[in-house]
């Protein structure tokens, strides 16, 4: 290998992404995707101070939450909820179940295996303590969600000949390349201005060891190396043969080969292990909420229109358990969760500029798609267990289930996720396929990384945002300027109405979002109902 | 077929016509649907790379408006664009698509202005509307926002 001779600057830049600094963090945070949770414990209401009836819109996790901790504060609460279920977009596909999306299609499910495929929210951050908080409150269990898995690919399709890369040695061999460049520039001096005499020593000591660097402070197979980055041949017992540890792949190739890019999906702080995922599928946490309020949520109510005045709110909404006849509820607090996407089709009594930031905010495109295979080949045969691959064909990312390792019968497979706020175009594409199309295509692409698709394929199902008559789209596509011009206004309590969900959030399409949004749209409620 | 059998039947076409996608060739495969399928992704994940209107609309506006531009409707809607009034503006339509609309999301940094007018033209001209005036890209140029992504060929 002939080391380049870089700047300085891209140095520390380099060892910045390997290390993992601000950098990554910052883009994130300008997105609104890894903000610190402001939650802290359960929220406090007063309570009214006269009988009081608040009306919930939506019966996803923000209106349920709502619901649960108005009434425990003594207020009468109601929620109208369009679907025939639950949940909103906290919800888990199963065998057996089947949907019909916009546009006619039906979407099947035939899992034979109790696998399960959550099309929304499927993994948690520990720093999204409300999540969590209602978790132990409501009773729902929780499991290791396994996100970084050293043994998953990275793949690139136009790199190594297409074959794919484990996570463990890509990470591996970046470090010892960049600690190798790093250390041979300390030792020729050329960091000097910027690294004092006894830094210098303990920098070069960490990184010898930090990327199992030789004494010629290279970074070369041996069996140090084996012990860090594993084995061709691991060892023995008794007369097998004798170990022998992998061969690194030169900086070049790594480079150029994209797989670098590939590992920053494990690099921000939304995405920092541990993770965890409720037991058996995403929707025990909205079943869990229903547990609690179900009495008070009436389905199948088309809301059609918002109105209000001083003394309270009239929603008017269509019964599909009526025949669709037209019918009105009145309160005297309204709290809106309807997706901005429908709600701006919705005629809304409420302030121009809170129409405004209605009809303002795009809703991002996002789609998976789930495979069901006779065996667990991904453990079987690659000694993948649980966590994800990534790749550079558009299906994005193979997730693997993190439950049943090892058990034998089919499992599923979320094979194919990607949203367009993560910068790519693909899932546009996606959303344009039939049900059917989006399983050929995740099947035909899928098979480049896991070859074993072509004999163990049972069947599919997939799930695209912009299909859902309720959501039009995934969540809210916030930008800075988005959010300089609308966020207060979609937020501040307007007379009798308030909105609330991941869209009046800067967690935007986290469960987190939804839930602060609704504690907080409650708690300025109870602060104004008690307002002298 | 089932899946893998379709699969088989096609898998070198397939897997030539992801990765080395040009129109031509995904014409070259229009008998093979699996190909015909993987050539809607576009050969770069951040801009379109699709150059006709009815390409352009298959890989994107397809996925709300649907197959025939009939559009769908439930809880929430999305219009049809086969005899819509609002159809008879090109200047609206070529908007709509640079810069979004309520929840529709834009597309000013993912198409040059030729696509924005290559699928505004489609979009007026086919799907069952008969509009006559074509858009030309200088004249989506002047529609993009002060910062809406790059107008020019790539």
């Amino acid at each position: 290998m002939t080391p380049f001779t870089p700047t300085r600057r891209q140095l520390l830049t380099m060892i910045g992404q390997v290390a993992g600094t601000a950098a990554m963090y910052q883009a994130m945070t300008s997105l609104g995707f890894a903000q610190e949770s402001g939650y802290t414990q359960p929220v406090a209401l007063q309570g009214p101070r006269a009988q009081r009836r608040v009306l919930i819109l939506g019966a996803g996790v923000a209106g349920m939450a709502a619901a649960y901790e108005l009434r425990q504060a003594g207020y009468e609460v109601k929620i109208l909820e369009y679907q025939n279920r639950h949940g909103g977009r906290c919800l888990t596909i199963r065998g057996g179940d089947r949907f019909t999306e916009m546009g006619g299609h039906e979407i099947t499910c035939d899992f034979e295996s109790d696998g399960y495929f959550n099309p929304g929210p499927w993994r948690l951050p520990v720093h999204h303590r409300a999540v969590f908080d209602y978790c132990r409150r409501l009773g729902v269990p929780l499991q290791p969600f396994i996100i970084k898995n050293n043994k998953a690919f990275l793949h690139s399709s136009k790199a190594f000949g297409g074959r794919p890369q484990r996570v463990g040695h890509v990470e591996k061999d970046m470090r010892g390349h960049v600690a190798e460049l790093l250390a041979k520039s300390l030792d020729q001096r050329q960091l000097d201005d910027t690294v004092t005499h006894e830094d210098r020593e303990k920098l070069l000591e960490g990184l010898k060891e930090w990327g199992v660097l030789n004494n010629d402070l290279q970074y070369r197979s041996s069996d140090d190396l084996g012990g860090v980055r594993g084995w061709d041949i691991h060892p023995p017992g008794g007369l097998m043969p004798g170990k022998r540890p992998s061969e690194p792949v030169d900086l070049s190739p790594l480079l150029q080969s994209g797989l670098w890019d590939q590992l920053f999906n494990f690099n921000s702080y939304t995405f920092e292990p541990p993770m965890f995922e409720p037991v058996g599928g995403m929707d025990a946490i909205s079943d869990a909420f229903a547990r609690e309020v179900e009495d008070v949520i009436q389905l199948g109510a088309r809301v059609t229109r918002i109105a209000q005045d001083e003394g309270g709110v009239t929603v008017t909404y269509e019964d599909a358990n009526r025949g669709g006849s037209v019918q009105e509820e009145t309160a005297d607090w309204c709290i809106c969760t309807i997706p901005l996407s429908v709600l701006a089709q919705i005629e809304v009594q409420c302030s121009d500029r809170m129409q405004k930031a209605i009809a303002a905010v795009p809703y991002a495109s996002a789609f998976k798609v789930a495979l069901e295979f006779r065996r667990r080949f991904w453990e079987q045969d690659d000694w993948i267990m649980g966590g994800i691959s990534y790749t550079d064909l558009p299906l994005v990312q193979i997730a693997y289930p993190n439950y049943g390792f090892m058990t034998d019968g089919p499992a599923v497979l979320q094979a194919a996720y990607d949203t367009s706020t993560a910068g790519r175009n693909f899932t546009y594409s996606w959303s344009t396929m039939t049900p059917q199309e989006r399983i050929d295509a995740a099947f035909a692409l899928g098979r480049q990384i896991h070859p074993q698709y072509d004999a163990e394929f049972m069947s599919g199902t997939s799930w695209v945002w912009h299909r859902v008559d309720w959501s039009l789209g995934c969540y809210g596509q916030w930008t800075d300027d988005l959010r300089d011009q609308h966020y207060r206004d979609l937020c501040e309590i307007d007379n009798r109405l308030v909105l609330a969900g991941e869209h009046c959030s800067e967690i935007p399409a986290w469960l987190e979002g939804s839930l602060l949004s609704s504690l907080d749209a409650i708690s300025r409620l109870d602060q104004r109902e008690n307002a002298a | 077929m089932t899946t893998p059998q379709l699969y088989a039947c096609f898998l070198f076409i397939a897997t030539v016509a992801y990765g080395a996608t040009s129109e031509a060739q995904a014409q070259e495969a229009s008998d093979d649907p699996i190909a015909e399928l993987l050539a809607r992704f576009s050969e770069d994940e951040e801009l379109f790379t699709q150059t006709s209107g009815e390409a352009l609309y298959r890989t994107t506006c397809q996925a709300c408006h649907m197959e025939a531009g009939e559009g769908a409707a439930g809880a929430g809607a999305y219009p049809p664009l086969a005899g819509n009034p609002k159809m008879n503006s090109k200047h609206f339509v070529a908007g709509v698509i640079l810069n979004g609309y309520q929840g529709m999301p834009h597309f000013a940094d993912e198409m040059d202005d030729a696509q924005v007018a290559a699928v505004t033209n489609y979009v007026r001209m086919e799907l069952g509307n008969a509009y006559q005036d074509a858009i030309t890209a200088d004249q989506v140029a002047k529609l993009r926002p002060p910062d809406g992504g790059d107008s020019t060929d790539r």
